[in-house]
């Protein structure tokens, strides 16, 4: 038996415990409710479950924001089947199809393809977790100050890119807002308070988690309170049972979608809304029945379920080899494996050698239980949605106010929630996407060490940050990404291109 | 959109000079004799002078586009639904989280914040029934406040506020 997949089972047999086994089970539950309810985003979930869960063992407390992280994702289909709002970013690509699915009377056979395309993404996800992160690790290993530092840039140009809703300008100013918060406190190197002006508690810097809970949670209380009162839900009648025929039909759309969105999980801070996106945009490129996407196909409602939830595995990846997060609740799962001690990055196979096999084993139970509730509670669940929001958002404010103080007892804390809420809320009403400035918050810490060992090293030579191959690499792509992003390069470029293909032969 | 840009653009033009100005008068520490290479203000200055480029580029994209014209500009106050509920959040969130967690007891804090929330919120619905909203209101945040505090207090153990 090769020696990997011994690891995995007996981290597996770890798991096996019925403490254990009850922790995926309400966790997992309660990813689903999150993910469900319009307004409570996988990142809300995990960082709010960090903040309740860290006085608990660290192999229990990653297994149950793990849990909350795939469950969330896949929550979300539920809502977006339903009620044409998805319950969270990353479920956006599967209204256009469920929702039209559930007014033809096929809301149940929708959920079904939800589950089982949400089910196989993670398997796929798994697959390269288990595989490529090992690998990953060992070829990080050679990473210096020069490489961290241009990947830190790498991650803010590519996320503002990619996760940009109009402009990748605004996605950049999101990124770099993010990194220079992270400036505020006292710097590793020499321990002066930056930004601090005289206040303690700005000396001790900006937490992640508060502001998460603000970003995600604050503001989104306030951009529920905002919309006019939600619809009426729509309850499913027909069977919630995936049908093998529709599996079996679309088996490539499921490999390729659970590829795609592995991919962007790995990309540092693009994650599942894009995951699910760009499998969509791929599988109705690649179909036989184009016209039918958008009008309630089951092929682009599978391909954006398995997507997303690709997605969270791929997304662990980047995590736990180079400790850059490949989505926003993998930021927050990050935090949460620093907070419980175990500290990811290219030595994660020398400090901490059966991790990452237990992470695929987390990831497995996970799956396996929201293919459960998938399967058997698909009807009562759907009471969740049925909660005013008058009744929910108070609730959920006064958990964001608690889960801020909760880690470092202190209400400097809850002032912090509060100011990224009102950030957040004014951000996202002028567009600005909210993943760069997560990933800038986490990346800023990494990007200044970096580039300032990295001149101690050559002592002030630029040489070595433009001439090493990885490094290298990385500057030409963030290049490349930055002066395509201009219309003019951009038009210049394809012009270019355009006359060498008349010109050949 | 434009505008709002435009004035962002200006905004964070602003924000990254003065940052930067901040960043460069940091200490250097020459009495220490450290690696001038590690200087405090370095990271900072460059993050800075990043903002204000991008806030100067998203503000001069946005006045080619019309967005430096401010006149027409009027400030409608509350004019809408949409501002007055955000406006009446904000005001219950923060007279909560900013008010009264931390000077009064917790319980009694949440319990007052989750009745006026969903009292405030549910007015609108009309006299009709009026008087067994508020009792369910004042029922349910009851319910949520017994329930966070012991939840919270006994089995996370979190010192609460």
């Amino acid at each position: 038996m090769p020696e990997g997949l011994l690891d995995l089972l007996t981290a597996l047999q770890g798991f096996l415990r019925p403490g254990a086994l009850f922790n995926v089970l309400w966790a997992t539950l309660l990813g689903i409710t999150v993910g469900m309810l319009p307004g409570l985003t996988a990142t809300l979930g995990v960082a709010l479950l960090t903040t309740l869960t860290f006085k608990m063992a660290a192999g229990d407390a990653i297994l149950i924001l793990i849990c909350m992280y795939v469950g969330a994702i896949y929550g979300g289909s539920r809502s977006a089947i339903l009620l044409n709002i998805p319950g969270t970013p990353a479920n956006a690509a599967t209204t256009l199809d469920g929702f039209p699915l559930a007014r033809r009377g096929e809301a149940g056979r929708a959920m079904g393809i939800a589950t089982s395309g949400s089910v196989l993404g993670t398997l796929i996800g798994i697959l390269a977790l288990a595989t490529i992160a090992p690998v990953l690790a060992e070829f990080a290993l050679s990473f210096g100050a020069f490489e961290f530092f241009w990947l830190a840039v790498f991650g803010i140009v590519i996320s503002g890119h990619l996760t940009a809703l109009d402009d990748p300008i605004k996605g950049w100013i999101a990124g770099f807002l993010g990194l220079m918060v992270a400036m505020i406190g006292q710097e590793g190197i020499h321990a002066y308070p930056r930004f601090a002006f005289g206040s303690t508690d700005l000396a001790g810097g900006i937490g992640l988690l508060p502001a998460l809970v603000g970003a995600f949670g604050f503001s989104e209380v306030l951009i529920v309170m905002k919309q006019p009162a939600a619809e009426v839900v729509r309850a499913a009648t027909d069977r919630v049972i995936p049908r093998l025929a529709d599996l079996v039909r679309y088996w490539r759309t499921i490999i390729r979608s659970g590829v795609i969105g592995t991919t962007m999980g790995i990309i540092p801070g693009v994650g599942e809304d894009l995951g699910a996106w760009a499998s969509y945009a791929a599988a109705r490129r690649a179909s036989r029945e184009k016209d039918q996407f958008g009008r309630g196909s089951v092929e682009g409602l599978m391909a954006a379920e398995t997507g997303n939830n690709a997605a969270v595995p791929g997304a662990i990846i980047p995590v736990l080899t180079l400790a850059v997060p490949g989505s926003a609740p993998a930021a927050v799962l990050l935090a949460a494996m620093f907070i419980h001690g175990v500290r990811p990055g290219p030595l994660i196979m020398i400090e901490f050698p059966t991790f990452i096999h237990d992470v695929v084993a987390m990831m497995l139970l996970a799956t396996l239980a929201i293919l459960l509730y998938g399967l058997v509670l698909t009807r009562p669940l759907l009471l969740v949605l049925a909660v005013p929001r008058e009744r929910l958002m108070p609730a959920i404010f006064i958990l964001c106010t608690i889960g801020s103080f909760a880690i470092a007892s202190r209400l400097f804390d809850i002032w912090v929630m509060l100011g990224f809420g009102i950030l957040g809320f004014v951000l996202r009403e002028m567009r600005y996407p909210m993943a760069p400035l997560v990933l800038g918050l986490v990346l800023g810490d990494i990007l200044d060490k970096s580039l300032r060992r990295g001149l101690v090293l050559t002592d002030g030579d630029l040489g070595p940050f433009f001439t090493r191959p990885i490094s290298a690499v990385l500057w030409i792509t963030i290049l490349i990404t930055v002066l395509l992003s201009f219309g003019a390069v951009r038009r210049t470029v394809s012009g270019l291109l355009g006359r060498n293909r008349e010109g050949a032969p | 959109m434009v505008r709002a840009d435009f004035i962002t653009g200006l905004i964070l033009a602003a924000l990254g000079i003065g940052a930067l100005l901040i960043s460069l008068d940091m200490p250097r520490f020459e009495e220490r004799n450290i690696n001038p290479y590690t200087v405090p203000g370095l990271v900072p200055a460059a993050l800075a002078a990043v903002i204000a480029a991008l806030g100067a580029m998203l503000a001069a994209r946005a006045a080619r586009a019309g967005g430096w014209r401010l006149r027409g500009l009027e400030v409608r106050f509350l004019a809408d639904d949409a501002a007055r509920r955000v406006a009446l959040t904000l005001l219950l969130t923060l007279g909560y989280a900013a008010g009264l967690v931390g000077r009064v007891p917790f319980w009694l804090a949440t319990f007052v914040f989750a009745a006026g929330f969903v009292i405030l919120f549910e007015w609108p619905k009309g006299v009709a029934g009026r008087l067994r909203r508020i009792a369910l209101a004042l029922l349910y945040a009851a319910l949520l406040a017994a329930v966070v505090t012991y939840v919270f207090q006994e089995i996370f153990l979190v010192r609460l506020p």
